[in-house]
């Protein structure tokens, strides 16, 4: 079952240039998808659209069966997290733990409930010291990660995360992509948009935007060797698959080192 | 020496008297020319705090930095003597946050605020903006727009443009890098590789991307909850056992290196930089 449906979604901004341009995809109950694309592409746009927080010049967005419009939008909202790209966009409250609560009390839940949740879910992005601190005076990394713990906390059943983990150390940027495996696995459906093919090769399916238009949309395993359509969109290969085409373009390759280079690029 | 930390402590005060403790006995000197330097470390360890002592943006709490030979301590703006507008032209800093840096109307205003700021001609600095807008890679139509109303990516590399056209001695990026897509990742360092390069200019990049440091820098700061705990070569770090602590990783060209050694069960004689080494050793025991 399709638990978001887009057909022809269209959007500019001030009637400057397309930002989406006829844009039609869905996401499945429980999938995990990457969105990829350059920067500019349109990538946090249909985000945004997507929890209408930007109305769409044209086309339709379903989400759970239901259509996107005023009516809905309010509903939609409760289904759909979203970690955005900039996490100052997502800081409101005095205190990080305000903030972390924002979400959470939108979505009414019980007060006791919240004080419970908010210990939990600092803990699980490392920033149960920062409860009290005020969200101006964390590092870029940390914001992120409150960023993170709020939209968690509210366990909505799809969550997005635009370049969410883009300021995080490498262990940081690990132990979230080990979460948001988690919650997957435990039938959340996630959004992520990334740049990074180490984290795109852990999603079910990959779409890429270029210049606001769907280019590619496929399984994450044939997209991650699709060298033309990733290099046109500015990506690259990941590295064991650029070796396996060195070596084919000299007629090097040969199936066990095929098979070797394949499983390296999948991590296992 | 351009710049020369001693002892340097810094505190964020706090409301509370609790004040945060952000960098601790910092040591540390940079050369005015020639270095091409990465900075890393943990989420929170320290490293914009630090930068930002580079140009005299804040002040240490104890200790001194000493930059083009003026001393700038806990007071020294109080005592009113010392012009810091020099030092912030001939050491550029670009925010980790664009939001930060930009408020103008449009792009090409913001991108010549620095330089006009800093006593060049407004037609000179119209025509470096033309410039750097390219080099950032972005066209020339960009510098009409509203910096607002830009995507992260775009934003980002305003910032970085409005830096470039202060021509500063110092170039020092806090993230520069931290999304872009990869081709406007590599195209970035090759720029500041080429400003490093042609014009020895001393580069400092705050990165989380352990592929940078291992291809580009030829000096490698490592900070870790408020400490400098190390200040080497690139490949004697990835080499340390201890990395992981340091909420660190390894380059992928080494962990595909060894699996592949692993794997293929042969020993490489060296460590390959690029994925083109690689290849050529792969080459010979296949
Ligand atoms: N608020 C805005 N006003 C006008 N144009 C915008 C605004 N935000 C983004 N854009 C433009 O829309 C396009 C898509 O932006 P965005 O969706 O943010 O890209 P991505 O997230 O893929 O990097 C870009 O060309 C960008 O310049
Ligand atoms: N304005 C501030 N007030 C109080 N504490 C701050 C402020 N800015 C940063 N900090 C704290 O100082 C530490 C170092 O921050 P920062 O230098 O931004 O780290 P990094 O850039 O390495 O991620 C962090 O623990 C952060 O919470
Ligand atoms: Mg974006
Ligand atoms: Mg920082």
């Amino acid at each position: 079952m399709n638990i978001i449906e887009i057909k022809d979604l269209s959007f500019s901004y001030q009637d400057e240039v397309d930002a989406l341009s006829n844009v039609t995809l869905s996401v499945k109950k429980g999938e995990w998808v990457s969105v990829l694309g350059h920067n500019g592409s349109g990538k946090s746009t249909l985000s945004k659209l997507i929890i209408g927080l930007l109305k769409a010049d044209s086309g339709e967005i379903k989400v759970d069966g239901v259509i996107l419009n005023e009516e809905s939008v309010h509903d939609i909202r409760r289904k759909i997290g979203i970690v955005f790209q900039n996490p100052d966009n997502q800081f409101v409250g005095v205190t990080v733990e305000d903030d972390i609560a924002f979400g959470m009390e939108n979505l009414c839940f019980e007060q006791s409930d919240i004080v419970d949740k908010i210990k939990e879910y600092a803990e699980k992005v490392s920033m149960s010291e920062y409860l009290k601190k005020e969200p101006h005076a964390l590092s870029g990394g940390q914001k992120q990660r409150v960023a993170i713990a709020g939209i968690l906390a509210m366990k909505t059943d799809i969550i997005i995360f635009d370049e969410a983990t883009s300021m995080l150390d490498p262990k940081g940027r690990e132990s979230i992509m080990n979460y948001i495996k988690e919650i997957n696995k435990a039938g959340v459906t996630v959004i992520t948009i990334t740049h990074d093919m180490k984290e795109a090769v852990l999603s079910d399916r990959i779409i890429i935007l270029k210049e606001g238009r769907v280019i590619a949309c496929g399984d994450t395993n044939d997209i991650l060797n699709d060298k033309e359509t990733l290099n046109s969109s500015n990506l690259e290969l990941l590295l064991p698959l650029k070796l396996q085409y060195l070596l084919d373009e000299a007629n090097l390759s040969n199936d066990k080192v095929k098979d070797i280079l394949w499983q390296l690029s999948l991590n296992k | 020496m351009a710049i020369k930390f001693e002892q340097v402590n810094f505190e964020y005060p706090s409301f509370d008297g609790t004040n945060f403790s952000a960098l601790k006995d910092i040591n540390l000197e940079i050369a005015e020319k020639g270095e091409f330097i990465t900075l890393i470390g943990e989420t929170g360890s320290g490293k914009s705090t630090l930068v930002q002592h580079m140009n005299a943006l804040i002040r240490p709490t104890t200790g001194s930095v000493t930059i083009y030979g003026i001393k700038i301590e806990k007071d020294t703006k109080k005592k009113g003597k010392v012009k810091l507008n020099p030092l912030r032209q001939r050491v550029g800093l670009v925010f980790q946050f664009p939001e930060y840096q930009l408020f103008e109307e449009t792009v090409l205003k913001d991108i010549i605020f620095g330089p006009k700021n800093f006593g060049v001609k407004e037609s000179v600095a119209i025509e470096r903006a033309k410039q750097v807008i390219k080099h950032v890679g972005l066209d020339e139509e960009y510098l009409k727009r509203s910096p607002f109303n830009l995507s992260g990516g775009e934003k980002k590399r305003v910032s970085i443009a409005g830096i470039l056209a202060m021509e500063p001695d110092i170039l020092v990026l806090d993230e520069p890098t931290s999304g872009l897509d990869p081709k406007g990742r590599d195209d970035l360092l090759k720029l500041f590789m080429g400003i490093h390069n042609d014009l020895n200019k001393t580069v400092i990049i705050i990165t989380h991307d352990m592929n940078t440091v291992y291809k580009y820098a030829s000096r490698v700061l490592v900070m870790n909850e408020g400490h400098l705990v190390y200040d080497g070569l690139p490949q004697e770090l990835f080499s340390k056992e201890n990395i992981k602590s340091w909420n660190l990783d390894i380059p992928d060209i080494i962990t595909i290196t060894r699996q592949l050694e692993d794997k293929l069960d042969v020993n490489f004689d060296s460590q390959p930089h690029t994925i083109q080494e690689l290849f050529e050793l792969v080459k010979e025991v296949i």
